[in-house]
């Protein structure tokens, strides 16, 4: 019961925007005990709350700041800025619910065959919060100062891929790749990648084409906006102010929100969250599987680790759901050895989801020909609960037959120290922008960070391949046929992957579950509104 | 007695000098190098090597010491790697709003511990003693932040009478701000006010075994006049010592209390400083706490000779 009437909150905003339809709604309102007629009239003032309203103060408390934050986009590391980012410039790229590339600033684009010439069509007749107009000049600048020589920018490496940047008009953009990548758009979507007029260096004063304008910054305490009042997107920025206030303490966090002082927040505690499920002034909004990608990697490369059967032991050894349910109070969902998730539009749904089975796991253990012990190496400076799953894992792989041994690392240096030295430690991974990104990094054979030392130059070229695939269709098979390839020989063990967790009051509407980050990508002061 | 108080300040500043060698080499031992810990992932061999010339750290150690020294002497406490913002600037609000917790906790927590240490002095062994004892050692002996959510259970989430968040902004008045750091200081008064209470109880009792204070009894005076006028004035001292600690606990050991809270005191500023291998930062945070430490403790010692009679009339 608690559990549909929540849901019901959560789709009263999709109403409007006819992600929902009626019969669905009255459907599900019922289940919750509603009358037809009770659920029919609901229905008809979801559809009026749908409709954005202007006003309001908007009051955010979220995670993710520090006092060392500053709205120079080369500085970006965590929520708040990015949240604080949004709010005053606009991207080159947005994203929409499902995690596609829509056009923002840019407006549209256009690939040669082959992926590696693009051009690039900038939006027409938007207006700086100073009153110059957006030009082609303004996003080459925007763009250069991520790439310029000196620069700490962390986009350098994701536009290193650009060999030529130009301006062929006022509104176009052309820029060749150094290598034919179709993912480029994505690419940049990055949140670093914001646009502010050429030549502009004040960074205490930003100025932005976003919805609204920087009123008051106290680095680490709070960021104040203001309306700019002729936003360009239609139905966005609808309140007259926004604060937005760093709150580190999950507990703080909650309790700001429990009693009023604070209208969104972010990254609630799974555990406790079920309890605020049942305050009927909240909404909360769970966006499944798009949070940290939590894996115990093998290096395939160590001794015994190289034996395949070993590395499918250990996959099926793992009790995927138990540690969900124990650990994550159930706010995450399994991971299927890879780390792409549900989201991503090419995310295997053909291949089986692995469940925890200890007669295949002692089959293949058996198979292996190993005995003895296998070691795994894990620390609370992995991720906050590396060391109880681990603990678990133990557990599941004992009813296998098989011995796993924990060794608790020091959280100091554990990734100087540990990672990519062990052969079997704990690792999480973040969200990639992209497919490609994520099979890059995490197992091509050129990177760096590839931690199962899994190279195999077969994969390699697949995702090569799929990098310039501008057919649909073939790119998905090829990637599907990745996702396989790491499933099955890989040395990764990915069983899980969070849920995101925000904290609504029930008056704040525009609130959706969004592919890339919680809150809306982390855009709710842009697309939000007050019932 | 001039030449005693002298002697002090000079010790104080000394002590000061050599707290700013030892800041100045504990930042330099912070695990990581700087420049990378600063770039993370974006770090290439030739970013870092730029980034090493332009944060000076490829002179050596002595050189920046005395040019961070002798700018500090002068005010300028450099501007912050990460955001390029004025130190000084950033830290002179903290500070304040730091220094208005610690006096709003004092102010409520040194009368109340001074008069129930006393109180409990004076009627040793009865039940409001044994009350006294109990609730400030309860209070000392559970962890901080477990009184500061028991209090936002309470009084704002139930009750609604205090927010949770206790920010305070620059635009709020001084009302508004006593009532937004109420919670705060609640809890600070709790942790401190047991020390305290302990001492003074147990210094004036000290005091209750010597001939003088048996004389005082003997002569007839009741209880709690031998007390106030005889055992209290010998007792100052070690209260004095005890009370000057805890205020400096006031001002440089509540960063978990401004996390719970969500106060933006000079503690977030250095953990954030910290967290982040921004030295400008680190380095002022620890000048301000260990010139908060250094300040209080020469007062306290000046007191002390200003209220011993034996001190007091040397020379």
């Amino acid at each position: 019961m608690e559990d549909y009437s929540n849901k019901l909150k959560q789709l009263e905003p999709l109403v409007a925007t006819s992600g929902v339809s009626r019969r669905d709604f009255i459907q599900l309102a019922m289940m919750t005990g509603l009358s037809v007629t009770a659920a029919g009239s609901m229905f008809s003032k979801a559809v009026a709350a749908g409709t954005p309203k202007k006003g309001g103060t908007f009051r955010m408390g979220m995670e993710g700041g520090s006092a060392t934050d500053s709205l120079d986009p080369r500085t970006y590391a965590d929520s708040v800025m990015i949240a604080a980012s949004l709010a005053v410039y606009n991207g080159m790229v947005e994203f929409d619910n499902a995690g596609n590339p829509i056009g923002e600033l840019l407006e549209s684009w256009e690939a040669k065959p082959g992926a590696v010439e693009w051009i690039f069509n900038v939006r027409q007749g938007i207006k700086f919060s100073n009153g110059k107009t957006l030009d082609a000049d303004d996003i080459l600048y925007s763009i250069g100062i991520h790439r310029s020589g000196d620069t700490k920018s962390p986009a350098k490496g994701i536009l290193a891929q650009i060999s030529n940047i130009k301006a062929i008009s006022p509104s176009q953009i052309a820029i060749t790749l150094s290598g034919g990548n179709a993912d480029f758009p994505v690419i940049m979507g990055d949140y670093h990648l914001v646009v502010v007029p050429n030549g502009f260096t004040d960074w205490e004063n930003p100025i932005g084409t976003g919805g609204y304008t920087l009123a008051s910054f106290e680095p680490g305490v709070r960021l104040v906006f203001k309306n700019r009042g002729d936003y360009w997107k239609e139905g966005r920025a609808n309140f007259d102010t926004v604060e937005l206030l760093n709150i580190q303490d999950v507990a703080a966090r909650t309790a700001a929100l429990q009693s009023g002082q604070v209208d969104a927040v972010n990254r609630l505690d799974a555990r406790t969250v079920d309890l605020m499920k049942k305050n009927k002034d909240l909404n909360i909004l769970r966006t499944k599987g798009t949070g940290n990608r939590f894996c115990f990697v093998s290096r395939v490369t160590s001794p015994g680790f190289s034996n395949k059967d070993l590395r499918l032991a250990l996959k099926w050894g793992i009790d995927r759901e138990k540690i969900i349910e124990s650990v994550y109070s159930g706010y995450a969902v399994p991971g299927n050895d890879h780390t792409l998730d549900a989201y991503n539009p090419y995310y295997n749904t053909d291949m089986p989801q692995r469940k925890y089975d200890p007669d295949k796991a002692a089959y293949h253990f058996k198979k292996s020909g190993l005995n003895g012990e296998i070691t795994l190496s894990t620390s609370e400076g992995a991720w906050g609960s590396a060391v109880d799953c681990a603990q678990l894992y133990q557990e599941s792989m004992a009813k296998a037959g098989i011995t796993l041994n924990v060794k608790k690392e020091s959280a100091d240096g554990y990734w100087s120290n540990v990672w990519l030295k062990e052969p079997f430690c704990a690792v999480y991974w973040a969200r990639r922008l992209s497919a490609d990104q994520t099979f890059t990094q995490v197992y091509g054979s050129g990177s760096d960070w590839n931690d199962s030392d899994w190279r195999v130059p077969a994969f390699d070229k697949l995702v090569e391949a799929a990098r310039v695939e501008l057919d649909e269709e073939k790119r998905k098979a090829q990637y599907f046929e990745c996702q396989e390839m790491i499933a099955e020989d890989g040395g990764m063990v990915c069983f899980g992957i969070t849920d995101y967790l925000d904290g609504y009051s029930s008056k704040v509407m525009g609130t959706q579950a969004h592919a890339r980050y919680d809150m809306n990508d982390l855009r709710i002061a842009e697309k939000g509104w007050f019932a | 007695m001039l030449r005693l108080i002298l002697t002090r300040i000079f010790l104080g500043c000394l002590t000061l000098f050599a707290v700013t060698i030892l800041i100045f080499a504990a930042t330099e031992i912070l695990p990581g190098d700087v420049a990378s810990a600063i770039l993370g992932q974006g770090a290439t061999p030739e970013t870092l090597a730029a980034f090493r010339i332009e944060l000076g750290l490829n002179r050596p150690a002595y050189v920046r010491y005395f040019e961070w020294l002798s700018n500090a002497l002068q005010g300028d406490l450099g501007t912050a790697l990460t955001n390029k913002r004025e130190v000084l600037a950033t830290i002179t609000p903290r500070l304040i709003n730091t220094l208005f917790l610690a006096g709003y906790a004092a102010v409520i927590a040194v009368p109340i511990a001074i008069f129930l240490g006393i109180v409990a002095a004076i009627n040793e062994g009865k039940w409001i003693d044994r009350a006294a004892n109990i609730v400030s050692l309860g209070a000392i002996s559970v962890p901080e932040f477990f009184i500061a959510y028991i209090l936002i259970f309470i009084f704002a989430t139930n009750l609604g009478w205090f927010p949770s968040l206790s920010t305070v902004y620059s635009d709020m008045g001084f009302w508004q701000k006593i009532h937004v750091v109420a919670l705060p200081s609640i809890t600070l008064t709790m942790l401190v006010t047991a020390h305290m209470l302990r001492m003074t109880r147990a210094s004036v009792l000290a005091i209750m075994s010597q001939p003088y204070i048996e004389m005082a009894f003997l002569k007839g005076l009741p209880r709690n006049q031998v007390i106030l006028h005889h055992a209290l004035p010998n007792a100052a001292a070690p209260i004095i010592s005890v009370i000057a600690l805890n205020l400096a606990y006031l001002i440089v050991g509540v960063v978990v209390i401004e996390v719970v809270f969500v106060y933006p005191g000079v503690g977030q500023y250095m953990v954030d400083g910290v967290s982040k291998r921004d030295l400008p930062v680190i380095q002022a945070c620890a000048l301000v706490f260990g010139g908060a430490f250094v300040l209080l403790n020469t007062v306290a010692d000046i007191l002390i000779i200003m209220v011993n009679p034996l001190l007091r009339n040397s020379r």
